[in-house]
């Protein structure tokens, strides 16, 4: 699917010399530019982008905060550096850009943004299981004993305990036939693999 | 909910009033609603129960952290088997048909591969707790009788019987653990169904279920349990 972009910075030439690179990434379906910052949040509210560029004298401090929470708080946020800015400032950016970056330089930058992306939408609830544990969790509901799971793991029976009490812990289902339910729920294995 | 200790003087309308737990209790004592005024010492005595009986169930029912150690002794045996066979009756007959046909409406409203498994797993739970109510009918309640019997006819010959309560009381285990799995399940994990009201009143009625056999357990562990060591002192 494609990702949208906006881009705010006052000087023309650096924010079409910033089109021309993005574009040139191929991920945007929507670039959309920006001169100055009193109509920015309205038009992150319509068009949700993925990735915002901003020249950051545009943004203070709380005012970017502001910004993070739009949009579900999905949307990562670049800063495009030609001046010297307060670092306290930089740091609260997801990536920074400089104007001396190269082409290539500024394209990957913005690549491991897209990156990063799903990451940060899905932002992990604290009881989301771990890989491990659903490992562990879809080899217990197909019917294999600890030992089984251990060995096929390659993790001793004293991991996939701990393993296995975490999961209990994380979900508040004990028992092996109610995990099994909550897999088939979750689509971690399918009716047919459950005698 | 401020406990509330019952007295032989309290109107029983005013009991269930107070905490509606107490309703599903009339029955397992043989007592119908439409009593009007009466007080529990009232009740008691036109249908034959032993009051302090009563009162002293009631109050386990209700109250956890109620002790009836110092009242125990005296108590009717046969009033109490009467009261456990009427409280399993009440489960097999009404809640768990009850349950399983919400369970059934559910299956139906959730188009979902996974209702299936729940299906199963709840029918495996409800194996559970049948398994274990007739246990304690077919084994762990004649045994009791039988002591309160030789007890009465004095002629304690414990040697005929192959069982003690201290069985019991190992295989009086929680059958609570699948139940709290189905709670989760349905409140957590599921995906929203058609029929909002239909998940509620099955939810409702897994806790209402929960609670009773909760109490229940109290009752056994509270009173059948240190009653039947009393008597089988008695004979050794």
């Amino acid at each position: 699917m494609g990702k949208s972009l906006i881009i705010a910075e006052q000087s023309e030439i650096i924010r079409k010399g910033l089109v021309y690179i993005a574009e040139a990434v191929g991920l945007f379906n929507a670039i959309r530019e920006v001169a100055c910052a009193s109509a920015l949040n309205e038009l992150i509210e319509r068009f949700k982008p993925d990735v915002l560029i901003i020249n950051p004298g545009m943004v203070s401090i709380e005012s970017l905060e502001t910004l993070k929470e739009l949009n579900d708080g999905s949307m990562k946020i670049a800063a495009m550096v030609y001046a010297l800015f307060d670092d306290e400032l930089m740091s609260r950016f997801d990536e920074v850009i400089m104007v001396s970056d190269t082409r290539n330089k500024i394209q990957k930058k913005i690549y491991s943004l897209i990156d990063k992306t799903p990451a940060g939408k899905q932002k992990k609830p604290e009881e989301a299981l771990s890989n491990r544990e659903l490992d562990v969790l879809k080899l217990l509901v197909k019917g294999l004993s600890n030992k089984e799971i251990s060995d096929k793991l390659f993790i001793s029976t004293h991991t996939v305990i701990s393993h296995r009490k975490n999961i209990t812990r994380k979900l508040n289902i004990k028992s092996v036939a109610g995990l099994t339910v909550y897999a088939i729920l979750n689509e971690l294995i399918s009716i047919e693999e459950v005698q | 909910m401020k406990d509330l200790i019952i007295s032989g003087k309290m109107k029983m309308a005013d009991i269930i009033n107070h905490d509606k737990r107490a309703l599903v209790l009339m029955p397992r004592f043989g007592i119908e609603l439409g009593f009007g005024d009466q007080t529990v010492r009232e009740i008691c005595k036109n249908k034959g129960i032993d009051t302090d009986f009563f009162i002293l169930m009631v109050n386990v029912f209700l109250n956890p952290n109620y002790f009836p150690d110092r009242k125990l002794k005296g108590l009717d045996v046969d009033m109490l088997l009467f009261y456990l066979e009427n409280s399993h009756k009440y489960y097999l007959e009404e809640k768990i048909p009850y349950l399983e046909s919400l369970l059934e409406e559910f299956k139906n409203s959730v188009d979902h591969p996974a209702t299936g498994q729940l299906e199963k797993f709840f029918g495996q739970y409800i194996e559970e707790v049948k398994d274990h109510l007739a246990y304690e009918d077919h084994t762990a309640f004649p045994y009791v009788a039988a002591l309160s019997e030789q007890i009465k006819s004095n002629n304690p010959n414990i040697k005929d019987i192959d069982y003690h309560i201290g069985v019991f009381k190992e295989r009086h285990d929680n059958i609570e653990e699948k139940l709290s799995d189905l709670k989760s399940l349905l409140i957590k994990y599921f995906p929203p169904s058609d029929d909002r009201y239909l998940r509620i009143r099955l939810l409702n009625e897994l806790m209402d279920f929960e609670d009773d056999l909760i109490n229940h357990a109290r009752i056994e562990d509270k009173v059948l349990i240190p009653i039947v060591g009393q008597l089988e002192q008695k004979i050794s």
